[in-house]
């Protein structure tokens, strides 16, 4: 589903990524893990293009985002994105927030987009926010709005990267649960987090990134419990 | 002690003035309103993806704002339209085109600023869900931009103003030129310009007070 290169970003003389190789397959979820610095975000980033690449390739479904021939807009209606600090749009309602890209690049009305934007804030618990302003919300609100505003483009593929970072920890909890119920109901998902215990429960697979290259990874189990990398295990022994 | 103050020097002066003050405001909305235009343009230009235009306008703001107004006006008044063109235009046109150009300059950067002001993640937002950049601009970035630019809008209105004073230079019969002419008659040089600076004062303070208030309520 997610195959990526031999993937090379730098930015000028910086060298973020140098060369990674992975796949990522249908229903899988995968947790990227790492210090702060190692290329985490940028990996991500990468997956939908928010930064170009500098060398290698990302297939997504077989289709090479590299190629410039790739319509890069409708592959990103493909791919959905939770940002650490939400990005909402705060001169637009909740409903707006979610409205909006549906109606723009999908070209429904605002009825059709309403019609299915109901159901989204239903299931992340939010049905009473639709006429709200972001600026009256919750973190964990305003996080799991932007959940919902991702989903509403049905993506096949969701990128979260580090979505309850910015988030008072009690209200971390409200919006791994949805993220939870998006991994049952078979989402594809890629999760930069520093939640361990969201890694070890619903991860399929865990990512340890480090300088730019994946240094090791396995079923959750195999990395936390016998990690085989020295800089996994100093890592692991530093957060745990 | 009413008719003190009727009759005194200060009061006098207020009919000329008056007229005076409609030229002032005549010359700074119309400036202020091609400026708006020509400076959405530059500041388009500035923003733009193509190196051409983004240098054009970058040079076109750096002249403007590196230079006097006072400069601009003569030059457009007499070197560019005698020398040049070989027409003469007449002062109050001379006064309206040196404030456009002058406050397109300034509100080119307005543009400018009130765009990169807002935070990368709109941006990110907007593309990461399929929106091409310019229906994120329109959507997402300019709604947002525009409230950022009311303030700093009303501050150039407020400039632009007092600006306009530099114009009797050309004989454009603005407020501080007609407060030349009356006192160049009275005599009474001291009561004359303290009205003078009352009047603007009149527009100015109000217009500052209320954007201190509109920026409190935008929350920019
Ligand atoms: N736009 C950019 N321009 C220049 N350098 C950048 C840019 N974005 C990221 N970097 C650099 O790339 C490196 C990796 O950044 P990245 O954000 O991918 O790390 P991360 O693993 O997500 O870290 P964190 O856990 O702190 O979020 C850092 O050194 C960062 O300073
Ligand atoms: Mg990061």
């Amino acid at each position: 589903m997610i195959e990526i290169k031999d993937l090379h970003k730098s930015f000028g003389d910086l060298e973020v990524l140098s060369g990674i190789n992975a796949k990522i397959n249908q229903k899988e979820v995968v947790c990227v893990i790492g210090p702060s610095g190692s290329g985490k975000s940028t990996l991500l980033r990468c997956l939908n293009l928010l930064e170009d690449v500098t060398s290698g390739q990302v297939l997504i479904d077989g289709v090479d985002l590299t190629d410039p021939a790739t319509n890069i807009n409708e592959l990103r209606t493909n791919v959905g994105m939770v940002f650490q600090h939400f990005n909402l749009f705060p001169h637009k309602t909740v409903l707006e927030n979610i409205t909006l890209a549906p109606q723009k690049v999908k070209g429904l009305s605002f009825n059709e987009a309403k019609e299915s934007a109901l159901p989204l804030l239903d299931k992340v618990g939010l049905a009473d926010k639709a006429n709200a302003y972001p600026e009256s919300l919750s973190g964990g609100q305003k996080q799991r709005v932007a959940i919902a505003r991702a989903l509403a483009m049905n993506p096949n593929i969701m990128l979260f990267d580090e979505p309850t970072s910015a988030l008072d920890p009690e209200l971390v909890g409200e919006v791994l649960q949805v993220m939870k119920d998006l991994a049952k109901e078979g989402m594809t998902m890629v999760v930069v987090t520093h939640e361990m215990g969201f890694a070890r429960e619903v991860g399929d697979r865990v990512i340890f990134m480090d300088e730019g290259i994946i240094q090791e990874e396995g079923n959750p189990e195999q990395i936390f419990q016998d990690p085989q990398n020295s800089r996994t295990q100093s890592f692991l022994s530093k957060i745990l | 002690m009413i008719d003190a103050i009727l009759e005194s020097p200060y009061i006098d002066s207020l009919p000329t003035l008056f007229e005076g003050l409609k030229m002032t405001l005549l010359i700074t909305i119309s400036g202020l309103f091609l400026g708006f235009i020509l400076g959405g343009i530059v500041g388009l230009g500035r923003l733009s993806n193509s190196k051409i235009l983004r240098g054009l306008s970058t040079v076109y703001v750096e002249i403007v704002r590196g230079t006097p107004i006072l400069a601009q006006v003569l030059f457009i008044y007499y070197g560019l339209t005698e020398d040049l063109i070989g027409i003469s235009i007449n002062a109050l046109t001379a006064a309206i085109v040196a404030i456009t150009i002058n406050a397109a300059a300034y509100i080119a950067e307005i543009v400018r600023g009130a765009v990169y002001s807002i935070e990368k993640g709109q941006q990110e937002a907007g593309r990461s869900l399929g929106l091409t950049e310019r229906q994120t601009m329109r959507y997402i970035i300019w709604p947002q931009a525009f409230k950022r630019m009311i303030p700093p809008l009303g501050n150039q209105f407020v400039i632009s103003l007092k600006d306009t004073s530099l114009f009797s230079v050309i004989a454009v019969a603005e407020v501080l030129y007609m407060g030349k002419q009356y006192y160049n008659v009275t005599f009474e040089i001291f009561e004359t310009l303290v009205m003078v600076c009352v009047l603007y004062l009149v527009i100015t303070i109000p217009t500052s007070v209320y954007l201190r208030h509109l920026e409190r309520k935008l929350d920019v």
